[in-house]
């Protein structure tokens, strides 16, 4: 497992994190990144979305609270998070694979950092479980 | 008979509940028998699946399928019956997304066999013996269809022409797509047979609905009593309308029951469950996060609620083991 990388989904809102920094450079640093305008924006079906198609992680920066541009999409990415973060157990996928975090940083060099932290963590975690795969046979006697 | 068009009525995994829809259309229903031949409808008529293994390929127009897909005798007869005919239409919830067997997909098979036939404080099965396939009895074999994996919508097992969802589907749906088919004046392959829109748009309590919902609890329809007029959600219980499809003639908010989500995802949605989360967490009227898990794990089973009718299409289709 040691060779093993985590893939890692970041969305983040341009209203906190990166506004000042080199969008390029950082791009460069940060595989599967989707900045976005407002952690609102990020739909639940989006999340799942991640997930279906291979995602071990997804981490979702939101602007520091009381600081959202539109009042509190960051606020509703939150009440999501928790919610999604029940659904996610029922279907088998552990909730510290979905973060979010309310913050701010206008050159975005905490964005690599918090990607690091969150793939490390789901490294001891191991890749998502796949549905459909040959499941073990029924215990039989 | 011969110039009359073949019609196929089949349940797969159900209930017969969509059956019994088909009977719910009354005298219209003398009318269609005598406008087509129906030549298998395993509840009411005496057909074998013989008989539909004679026919050709493609003779009966139009087949009507309910029920999800489990095990293989299911499989084996909608890839009959796809074989045989124009037209397949998904009848019901459970062909068209899974319905609520299709909730079995957040459990394993695993788990399911060893509940039912050995945990189960109701049985006793001392040489713990497990339904298989095929088995030996008095020298003679014994075979049993395969049990899946998971449950199946039946566009997941065969192609499917037509939807029409309902857990079961009213009466009035089952008239209007009957007529479509005689009349000839279907929609576009791959649609579905009922409103467009979500149930919110022509649900009566709509005009109760305030500007801007806003829940500090969340209760279940049998801890309170609600009011018969008021927007379920705007009196604090869980109702799918806002991501459910419309066309049910809101038979269970009639009744004061809030919708629980059998029509399915609205036009262009993949997975309703989702499209319902968001809905509910932007009503949820809290800003710290002790108070938004107070007010969230007030739900019991969230996933459970949201994917009552359609997990097995649902973006993520069941449990991971």
């Amino acid at each position: 497992m040691s060779s093993y990388e985590p893939k890692l989904v970041c969305f983040s809102c341009k209203f906190g994190w990166g506004y000042l920094g080199n969008e390029e450079a950082l791009a460069k640093q940060i595989k599967n990144w989707v900045p976005i305008i407002c952690s609102g924006k990020v739909d639940s079906s989006h999340i799942l979305t991640a997930f279906r198609q291979g995602a071990d992680g997804v981490l979702i920066l939101g602007c520091r609270g009381g600081d959202c541009h539109y009042q509190d999409g960051n606020y509703e990415a939150k009440k999501r998070v928790h919610l999604l973060h029940k659904i996610l157990e029922s279907y088998g996928i552990e909730k510290e694979r979905l973060r979010i975090e309310l913050s701010i940083d206008p050159e975005g060099n905490k964005i690599p950092q918090l990607v690091k932290e969150m793939s490390d963590k789901i490294a001891k975690l191991g890749p998502v479980k796949k549905f459909g795969e040959p499941a073990k046979a029924v215990a039989v006697a | 008979m011969a110039d009359k068009p073949k019609v196929a009525i089949c349940w797969l995994g159900s209930c017969g509940g969509c059956d019994e829809t088909v009977v719910d259309i009354n005298e219209v229903l003398l009318r269609v028998a005598n406008a087509v031949d129906l030549v298998l409808w395993p509840v009411a008529l005496d057909f074998k699946y013989d008989h539909v293994e004679a026919m050709k390929d493609g003779e009966i127009a139009l087949s009507i399928v309910n029920g999800h897909v489990r095990n293989s005798d299911q499989e084996e007869v909608a890839k009959l019956l796809r074989q045989k005919s124009q037209l397949v239409l998904a009848f019901g919830a459970c062909a068209c997304f899974g319905g609520t067997p299709g909730l079995a997909n957040f459990t394993t098979k695993e788990d399911i066999f060893n509940w039912v036939y050995r945990d189960a404080p109701t049985v006793v099965n001392p040489e713990g013996k497990y339904p298989q396939p095929r088995s030996r009895v008095n020298g003679k074999e014994l075979t049993l269809p395969k049990f899946y994996e998971h449950v199946f919508a039946l566009n997941q097992v065969i192609n499917v022409d037509y939807y029409l969802p309902g857990c079961p589907p009213p009466p009035y749906l089952v008239m209007n797509a009957v007529s479509a088919v005689l009349e000839g004046k279907l929609p576009p392959r791959g649609s579905t047979l009922a409103p467009r829109r979500a149930l919110c748009d022509t649900c009566p309590r709509n005009k109760t609905k305030p500007s801007r919902i806003a829940l500090k609890d969340i209760k279940r329809i049998h801890q309170v009593e609600a009011d018969p007029d008021v927007c379920f959600l705007a009196q604090g219980i869980i109702c799918l309308g806002p991501a459910t499809r419309g066309g049910c003639g809101e038979s269970c908010i009639s009744i004061n029951i809030p919708c629980r989500g059998c029509f399915g995802p609205v036009e262009g949605v993949a997975d309703s469950g989702a499209k319902f989360l968001s809905a509910l967490a932007s009503i949820i009227d809290a800003e710290d996060d002790e108070e938004m898990k107070k007010v969230i794990d007030s739900i019991d089973d969230p996933a459970g609620y949201f994917y009552r009718f359609s997990l097995p299409v649902s973006l993520l289709r069941g449990k991971r083991s």
